[in-house]
């Protein structure tokens, strides 16, 4: 144990009640009322925020997937390609980039999320998928489709 | 931040105004395609927490159409708060008094319940008929694409174009056609 002050030297003497306390007002230390500062209260609150924390975490993974999901269709949809072409394009391509990237290129790099939206058009064009039928044949990607044409 | 940076953010959170035209469209179909544009979840940037939607005018919300029964079967509720004050209103007896009613509480109903909620209804903007005020018609940039096409009535047929129409047999002279 580290002492900072001569108080709290004095105050480690004898059970260990007080440090098993303060363990839980510090976590409780941004709750508002009595829930901070009386003990048998703030144990109770304590234990239901770290539950809450404990689901959130789950909570958080599942939320960002929808978010980036969201961001994602609709980065394609401006460029007229529906989500799952565009995943089925890329993976098809052997394209590794995860939900993450590609809602972050939708936003800071509309260029390269167009390449890409180009890309699994016309790849979706080549392997002739369903719902491909509507797009316009990009003009600036060459597939190996086409060469053979 | 620099200058330039100001009106990257000015452009990216600028708000768009879309038309959509509600003639023959059943409002309960449509409101994912408005909920979509009010909120924002057309454009990349879209986050739960960021006032990043968009306007949308809604005109002709008087020609709007339900399909079956639904005008007699669909009901909506009210209650005054005071005991007995409960009401039942079938949507043909709503829409008679308030033509923009029935699409108002389909976008607000197929909508989260949140605290956001209220404010994204404010950028709803409905009109009866064709009638939009000028200064709201001057901001419209986009024209968001109808579900349903609008089918052509035989009233809209010229008399040429019954003529040409292709048969497959010719009636005998003798053959009345009730009138």
């Amino acid at each position: 144990m580290v002492f900072t002050t001569a108080m709290m030297l004095v105050r480690s003497r004898g059970p260990d009640e007080f440090w098993r306390k303060r363990k839980i007002f510090k976590i409780a230390a941004h709750f508002s009322g009595r829930r901070r500062n009386c003990y048998s209260i703030a144990i109770k609150a304590v234990h239901r925020a770290l539950q809450f924390a404990t689901i959130g975490r789950a909570l958080r993974k599942s939320d960002m997937i929808v978010l980036w999901n969201t961001r994602i269709r609709a980065g394609c949809e401006e460029h007229g390609i529906e989500l799952n072409t565009f995943k089925e394009g890329l993976s098809r391509c052997d394209i590794q980039l995860n939900k993450k990237v590609l809602a972050d290129l939708a936003i800071w790099e509309p260029s390269t999320f167009k390449a890409l939206s180009d890309l699994s058009k016309s790849v979706s064009i080549d392997y002739e998928l369903p719902g491909s039928e509507k797009y316009n044949v990009p003009t600036n990607v060459v597939t190996r489709g086409l060469l053979k044409k | 931040m620099s200058q330039f940076g100001r009106v990257k953010q000015w452009n990216t959170f600028a708000r768009c105004w879309h038309l959509f035209d509600a003639t023959w469209q059943n409002p309960l179909q449509c409101s994912p395609l408005i909920e979509k544009y009010l909120k924002g979840l057309h454009k990349p940037i879209y986050h739960p927490f960021v006032d990043c939607g968009d306007h949308v005018v809604i005109m002709n919300s008087k020609q709007i159409a339900f399909p079956g029964e639904e005008w007699r079967r669909r009901v909506y509720f009210h209650h005054t708060g005071y005991s007995g004050g409960a009401s039942w209103t079938p949507a043909w007896e709503l829409h008679e008094k308030d033509p923009t009613m029935i699409f108002r509480k389909a976008v607000y109903h197929y909508m989260k319940g949140n605290l956001f909620r209220r404010v994204v209804m404010e950028r709803l903007h409905i009109y009866p008929d064709s009638n939009v005020p000028e200064e709201i018609m001057e901001n419209i940039t986009n024209q968001i694409q109808p579900l349903r096409p609008i089918p052509k009535t035989l009233d809209s047929y010229s008399n040429e174009e019954i003529e040409k129409y292709p048969k497959i047999i010719d009636y005998p002279q003798d053959y009345l056609l009730s009138k």
